[in-house]
């Protein structure tokens, strides 16, 4: 609670621990050893039927982990995944009602609404279809009682949900918060995704000359963040600002000159009280579709100035695929698990690179570097923006 | 407390009509037994609002409504020094139910629908239109946002997280103004909606509205956790369930009776919330 306080502190948040389900890998080991390794996850979906599709593939996560068998919610099944690993690498060691809660998702409980509108005809089915009802849900399995917020800018999702976990923090409205995001794959998304014409045929290759198209994938990141000033043991890193805005210039396209993007890259930066000649890593939203990564790489050039050509820049979907609302926390938990090993992660899938796309693209093999100050980016449905700046260790 | 940010207008539509004047003073007996108090598709035509979902009109008829009553015109909130902060509990369902009906093969797909084509003009519905970005992108297009941008989804409780959210944003120079914007639907759902009425009682009464919040003297009070006030008791007997709407009705009948500060609060799924805020040009104005 805050009464009258002065502004938000700029108090960087302590990100202590992370947690994931992702076609790559199940727990954190397994997702951070597949992206140095440059596993590719995307394969043939299996669970439902794309036989009517242009494109049948995506990031499927094949098995559950045992924890997460036999929840009705395909959605709350990877948040659990997802927070029982997370709960097996950081201790909640709060009361239960200063634990928020803070989850983004682009899609959230729409495969429980297929179900609603189809053949299960139960209250629970209809109230499954509310887009928030996996967090309550994930609330309800962690046995937390603070907060329980749920954020859907679109793909732009979790990194949104991020920054207003930081938020409950300084404001002291929460002493942890367990944030990220998910989304899962199912038949609604594949439908819609392939009617845009946005799916590749191809490989995913993010600011690659070829790049043709994105791959969806599904999964849930999680992390566990609390007041800088309140940790003692280890952390994971810093989450140092979060920036957002708004394109105002179409429902689904992004802005043609990435206006949006950027703003909300410098209200992130200027957030955190970083410049961006001091970053040291970028990780790209980088779909691979031509649009997107043209557009993404002009904003990055803009900001990085004179240094655009020695920052190293990733993006994981040619690994996971485009993984919506836990795209930005598991690409946060990325850049963390770089700057404490020192690797920086291969951009699978990029091979030629794009004079339009004129990045350092890390590509073919992890890169040995040592980033402290890295900037994600995210872009969105609606015109949606989001930036985060953390640092490493 | 004190409040921290400062309300400069709001508009309000519902089922009942436009602004508090049109609320009835109990809305379950004015609702008659009906479960669904349904507003009608705004007039906004032309081929600027081609692909646009009635929802999405709503919301773009709200904020005008709330320029109206803080007496400003567009321009006072075009631009990157406007945030918008949407929040909605169920406002996407009817263009997620519709895209899956217009894709269902099976024909156990109809006790939802069908579900009648809401745009103005024929086809199949866009598929951007079913993320709940929508409804706030089209906002921003339409006056030129291009601020800070969050979106929310829950019930009251979640509108008062987003005027913190706006609060918070206010308070650390990252906008002038904000937008609270929270729309409801429910008609094309309705039946879905009644196999939940153990959770969601009615009647369920469609809204729009939107708050103008400008900076105060610092963050506004907030409590993550707070006791239900008489203000979201009275909002909800006047107008009925309005879900995430309910504080910004609450907040148009403060407005309405001169109040010079509120102390709102919104509850959902066992959570109430509260915030405190500076009114505007009332009696008492600090």
């Amino acid at each position: 609670m805050t009464s009258g306080a002065p502004p938000l502190r700029p108090e960087p948040i302590a990100i202590l621990a992370g947690g994931v389900a992702t076609p790559i890998g199940l727990d954190l080991d397994a997702f951070w050893s597949g992206l140095l390794a440059g596993a590719d996850g995307l394969s043939s979906i299996e669970r439902f039927a794309t036989g009517d599709l242009r494109v049948g593939r995506g990031g499927e996560i094949k098995k559950l982990p045992p924890v997460a068998l036999g929840i009705r919610s395909r959605a709350v099944a990877l948040l659990v995944a997802a927070a029982a690993d997370l709960r097996a690498r950081g201790r909640l060691g709060a009361a239960a009602e200063r634990i928020a809660v803070v989850v983004g998702t682009a899609l959230g409980g729409v495969e429980e609404l297929e179900q609603a509108v189809g053949d299960d005809a139960t209250a629970h089915r209809a109230l499954d279809a509310l887009y928030d009802s996996p967090a309550h849900a994930l609330a309800a399995w962690l046995d937390v009682r603070g907060p329980t917020l749920t954020v859907s800018t679109a793909c732009a999702s979790g990194a949104a949900a991020l920054g207003v976990g930081a938020d409950l923090l300084r404001d002291d409205a929460a002493d942890l918060v367990v944030a990220g995001g998910y989304d899962v794959l199912c038949r609604f998304v594949m439908r819609g995704f392939d009617a845009l014409r946005a799916l590749t045929r191809e490989r995913v290759r993010p600011f690659d000359r070829r790049r043709s198209g994105l791959l969806l994938g599904e999964a849930a990141g999680l992390v566990l963040m609390a007041r800088e000033r309140d940790v003692r043991g280890a952390r994971l890193g810093r989450l140092l600002g979060h920036g957002s805005a708004s394109d105002a210039s179409h429902v689904a396209a992004p802005d043609p000159q990435g206006r949006g993007l950027e703003a909300a890259v410098r209200a992130a930066l200027d957030a955190a009280g970083v410049a961006a000649a001091d970053l040291d890593f970028v990780s790209a939203h980088g779909t691979a579709t031509p649009l997107n990564d043209r557009i993404e790489a002009s904003v990055l050039r803009r900001v990085l100035g004179a240094r655009a050509d020695g920052v190293p820049v990733n993006s994981i979907k040619g690994s996971v695929g485009h993984t919506m609302g836990a795209a930005a926390a598991l690409e946060a938990i990325m850049c963390l698990l770089a700057a404490r090993d020192g690797l920086i992660p291969p951009t699978v899938g990029h091979e030629e690179a794009d004079p339009d796309c004129a990045l350092d693209c890390v590509a073919g093999a992890c890169r040995p570097a040592w980033p402290r100050l890295m900037l994600s980016t995210s872009l969105g449905f609606g015109g949606c923006n989001a930036a985060l700046v953390l640092e490493g260790g | 407390m004190r409040p921290g940010v400062r309300v400069e207008g709001v508009g309000l539509l519902t089922g009942w009509g436009e602004g508090v004047a049109a609320l009835p003073a109990e809305a379950r007996a004015a609702a008659a037994g009906r479960a669904v108090i349904p507003l009608p598709r705004p007039a906004l035509g032309g081929e600027r609002f081609r692909r646009a979902t009635r929802e999405c009109l709503l919301g773009v008829t709200a904020v005008e409504a709330m320029l109206r009553d803080a007496g400003l015109d567009r321009e006072a909130v075009r631009g990157e020094r406007t945030a918008l902060v949407f929040v909605t509990a169920a406002a996407y369902a009817a263009s997620n139910a519709e895209f899956v009906l217009a894709g269902a093969a099976s024909p156990a797909a109809t006790e939802a629908g069908p579900v009648p084509n809401r745009r103005g003009s024929a086809g199949t519905l866009h598929f951007p239109y079913t993320a709940p970005s929508a409804l706030p992108a089209e906002v921003a297009i339409e006056f030129g946002l291009t601020g800070a941008y969050v979106i929310l989804i829950g019930g009251a409780a979640a509108t008062v997280d987003a005027f913190w959210q706006a609060g918070g944003l206010l308070a650390a120079g990252r906008c002038e103004r904000a937008l609270v914007l929270a729309v409801e639907t429910f008609e094309e759902c309705e039946a879905l909606w009644r196999r939940a009425r153990w959770r969601l009682p009615g009647p369920l009464v469609e809204a729009a509205a939107c708050a103008l919040l400008g900076a105060g003297d610092g963050r506004p009070a907030y409590r993550a956790r707070a006791a239900e006030t008489a203000l979201e008791h009275a909002a909800e007997t006047r107008a009925g369930r309005t879900l995430s709407c309910g504080p910004l009705v609450g907040l148009a009948l403060a407005r309405a009776a001169g109040e010079g500060t509120v102390r709102l609060s919104g509850s959902w799924r066992g959570r109430t919330a509260a915030i405190e805020l500076a009114i505007a040009g009332a009696a008492g104005r600090p």
